[in-house]
């Protein structure tokens, strides 16, 4: 069955892509411009995938016919694939005709196709700085978007190979402008860009919505997220969510931020604004782990919790078990503090391991 | 070819694993709850070591790299976990815990040389 079909002005260029998975055979359209993922995606298959940038591998198939452009050969997710073997990363990969895959995992076509193509332009129209090396910028995307309160997108620049994956701040159905935080990392390309150049003004492909790290009301559960740096993005989106939806006044949520130092926190204004309207369902507590001895509440921001230490130390220390049993626990952070988190929130807050969402984007 | 002494009880404390080497043979033992369960020392799922990335709570072991999870008692697969926990028969006497090695227990990984088309979904 062929799910999407192909669109006049393309014909020529769209091949069909067949999947062989471990729950059967399907097919779907394929433009020579996109990547075999994202064609699979917005045709609304569940492909396997985690950072769809090229990283972690979970995205490899194997070529059994037809030709198909690997892309970015040197994407760190080909180190472990066998190229000889016809194994391609699908986030990076693109027809050059039709093909056949096999994907080892089992792939579902959801009841509700997304409906909406993943691959769109934006333009930086928004720069601030937040901190000395935090900024947050929004994009004005060519098309409208629909996503959901956690998910991310992976942007590309011109200037830059390969994508860099950014969780949104916002969220929403016909988006026209999306939110990130971007922070400075040491080598970081697209931040060297961001921080030692103008990025007002450039234009930028986005690929998205992408993601499962979702916050949905109708859930009705409590919130627990800890975060670290830039990785509070994405429970930015779900305190605005939630706060719209009034979800605090039935559910508990508690956010905790970690950053270095006092100076190194930002978005003070909207947890406080969150915290209000929130009355007593709500916490927010930055951790700072290069402070010694901090306030026990922000002097400007009173609802604030402070704490020093490790976000994930703060949060074992906060979290008592058996309080959060009915809660989802969000995860998002530099890697060794996200693998700690998740200890945390399975062995302090007795949260199971199907109740725990995070995107890795390494 | 038979039981052998993994450990102490005492050197494993409750819901921890710990990694043990045996006859040569590597693994870790679960203590879930006061009850103990020798394993192979990495999760099946990308040999993930397990002493790092495992936890144990409420019976249940997750490796933390893809939550990936398992009841320790049933060996039930929970979670995202797409392969079942293999078990050494595990037995606590006198306040040691023995594990029966017939052979050692190793899982079979997608990077294997022997990764060829005819066993693509067998994994």
């Amino acid at each position: 069955m062929l799910s999407r079909m192909p669109s006049s002005e393309h014909d020529l260029d769209l091949a069909t892509v067949k999947v062989e998975t471990k729950t059967g055979e399907f097919s779907y359209a394929c433009s020579s411009d996109e990547t075999l993922l994202a064609a699979g995606l917005s045709a609304g298959f569940s492909l396997p995938y985690e950072c769809a940038t090229g990283t972690c591998g979970t995205c490899h198939a194997r070529v059994m016919e037809g030709t198909v452009d690997p892309g970015w050969a040197e994407a760190p997710g080909y180190r472990t694939l066998r190229r000889d073997k016809g194994d391609v990363l699908m986030c990076q990969a693109r027809p050059l005709g039709d093909c056949s895959l096999r994907v080892k995992s089992s792939v579902v076509q959801p009841q509700e196709p997304i409906a909406q193509t993943l691959e769109r332009t934006g333009r930086v129209e928004v720069v601030r700085r937040l901190t000395k090396d935090v900024v947050h910028i929004e994009i004005a995307l060519s098309q409208p978007m629909n996503f959901v309160a956690g998910q991310f997108v992976t942007i590309q620049h011109a200037d830059l190979i390969g994508r860099r994956a950014y969780s949104m701040v916002n969220f929403g159905r016909d988006v026209e402008r999306l939110s990130f935080v971007i922070k400075r990392k040491p080598d970081g390309k697209f931040s060297e860009i961001a921080f030692e150049r103008n990025l007002l003004g450039a234009d930028l492909q986005v690929l998205g919505p992408l993601g499962r790290a979702t916050f949905r009301p109708e859930e009705d559960r409590d919130v627990l997220c800890i975060a670290g740096g830039s990785g509070i993005a994405g429970m930015m989106s779900i305190l605005q969510h939630a706060t719209e939806v009034r979800y605090f006044d039935q559910h508990r949520g508690h956010v905790f931020f970690g950053v270095r130092t006092l100076s190194d926190m930002f978005y003070l204004e909207d947890f406080a604004k969150y915290l209000a309207a929130a009355d007593v369902g709500l916490d927010v507590t930055i951790a700072l782990s290069d402070e010694s001895e901090v306030p026990a509440a922000h002097p400007d921001f009173e609802r604030i919790h402070l704490a020093t230490g490790m976000v994930h130390d703060v949060a074992a220390r906060t979290l008592t078990a058996g309080q959060w049993a009915n809660a989802i626990g969000y995860v998002a952070g530099p890697q060794p503090m996200v693998d700690s988190a998740l200890k945390v929130l399975i062995t302090q807050a007795g949260i199971g391991p199907g109740s725990i969402r995070f995107d890795k984007f390494s | 070819m038979s039981w052998k002494q993994v450990c102490n009880a005492a050197d494993v404390p409750a819901n921890t694993l710990k990694k043990f080497v045996t006859g040569g043979v590597s693994l870790v033992v679960a203590n879930y709850d006061g009850t103990f369960r020798a394993l192979p020392p990495v999760c099946p799922h990308m040999e993930e070591p397990l002493e790092e990335s495992g936890v144990i709570a409420n019976c249940v072991l997750t490796c933390t790299k893809h939550l990936w999870a398992w009841n320790l008692a049933s060996l039930d697969t929970l979670g995202e976990a797409e392969k079942p926990l293999q078990s050494y028969e595990t037995k606590e006497e006198d306040g040691k815990v023995f594990a029966f090695i017939d052979k050692e227990i190793v899982y079979e990984f997608d990077e294997d040389d022997g990764d060829d088309d005819d066993d693509f979904f067998s994994r």
